[in-house]
């Protein structure tokens, strides 16, 4: 059985044209007759009795969970962190660089460093877009705030851990890692370098097959 | 949530345009603030789409982090609402093909435990209706479950909806009343 009966009423009326008028409020096609007309007024009271509980359910106001949107946004952050993409804003349309490109710019530039064996490390944007560089934001352990806020910038703070050959001034090999740092990451990807934390993790002979 | 005039597709407001753009370069803030304006209609499509309020907040959470990721390829062509529900029914459906089969509707007890004054009576009659619709609308298929949610509970217009399914407005037409009557046939069946 069909909620519309038969191809028509005794009256001639289309079931199915009722039952549009009512689950979809179209004008009836021939009011006077409806009016009149037993068979179209029972099929009319026939199908609004059916969809009046649709009509409830859809007027029921439905909220999302309350805690949907924390656990959403704590998603988010999640991804940002692993996922940020610096972005470069020009009139013709913007350019985003993934952390892992800036990261692998930061790595080949400080192993080209003379005494550098390896380089390990990223980087993370600096500070929001068109905002400028607040060190209090990107430096030491709030620079973990600065990641947390995630917002993509031009600005970015590499993070870079290296092992250096044994014997040579670590201050004067970093301080040349940070510079080429930056100088490749402007060159070859137009994002500035707010910052170059280096960690030297290691020390190795210069022969030692490193 | 229906009978709501609000055009999702207006060439969005300037707030939720900037919000989108802010969203874009990365700020989560603006983004919290779209999940905000939005999740109540999201997730009233998502609940009635998969009937269960557990599965319709893991499809909404799954489609907002999509929509996260997704966002540097938003172009703001349809309006965000738009955009993310069409995330949400293809999330439905993918879940859905995920965990066919659904099984048999499971058999509605409530009834008989419900008070008998005439009051209550009628509120439970009218309860247990809605509850039948529910069922229903699980019943249908979900290429016909989605244009009837979108539409008549979801409050979209047939070109929304179209936007949303992908198809013309009068491919959203036709389906949105064959929906319809698809769902009388099966309350009629129940009665």
């Amino acid at each position: 059985m069909t909620a519309v009966p038969a191809d028509r009423l005794p009256c001639g009326a289309v079931p199915a044209d009722l039952l549009t008028q009512v689950t979809e409020g179209t004008a009836p096609r021939d009011p006077a007759h409806q009016r009149s007309c037993p068979h179209c007024r029972a099929a009319l009271a026939e199908f609004e009795e059916l969809w009046t509980p649709v009509r409830e359910l859809a007027a029921e106001r439905v909220r999302a969970p309350a805690d949907l949107l924390q656990s959403v946004m704590a998603q988010v952050r999640e991804l940002s962190r692993a996922n940020w993409s610096a972005v470069l804003h020009d009139p013709a349309g913007q350019t985003r660089i993934a952390a892992r490109v800036v990261g692998a710019v930061a790595r080949l530039a400080a192993e080209s460093v003379p005494h550098v064996s390896l380089a390990l490390g990223g980087g993370r944007v600096a500070t929001p877009p068109d905002t400028a560089a607040d060190p209090a934001r990107v430096a030491g352990p709030d620079g973990e705030a600065a990641t947390a806020v995630g917002t993509a910038g031009s600005r970015v703070v590499v993070d870079v851990q290296i092992a250096v050959d044994h014997g040579v001034p670590i201050h004067a090999v970093a301080a040349v890692v940070r510079e080429r740092i930056a100088a490749h990451i402007a060159q070859q990807t137009g994002l500035v370098t707010t910052e170059v934390n280096v960690a030297v993790v290691d020390v190795r002979t210069p022969h030692g097959g490193g | 949530m229906s009978g709501s005039t609000v055009d999702a597709d207006r060439p969005a407001d300037p707030l939720e345009a900037r919000w989108v753009d802010l969203a874009r370069a990365g700020d989560e803030q603006a983004f919290a603030a779209l999940v905000r304006s939005h999740q109540d209609r999201l997730y009233a499509v998502a609940l009635r789409m998969t009937g269960d309020r557990d599965d319709a907040r893991d499809v909404l959470q799954e489609t907002l982090i999509q929509a996260w990721r997704h966002l540097p390829g938003f172009r703001g062509e349809a309006g965000f609402s738009t955009w993310a529900t069409r995330i949400l029914i293809n999330r439905c459906h993918n879940a859905h093909r995920a965990r066919r089969p659904v099984g048999p509707l499971p058999e509605d007890d409530t009834a008989a435990d419900m008070p008998r004054t005439p009051a209550a009576e009628t509120l439970a009659v009218a309860a247990h209706r809605r509850e039948a619709v529910r069922h229903a609308l699980r019943a249908l298929p979900l290429d016909q479950r989605a244009p009837l949610v979108l539409t008549t509970f979801g409050g979209y217009t047939h070109a929304e909806t179209g936007r949303i399914l992908g198809i013309s407005e009068s491919a959203a037409k036709v389906r949105a009343h064959r929906a319809r009557r698809a769902l009388a046939d099966v309350l009629q069946e129940w009665r």
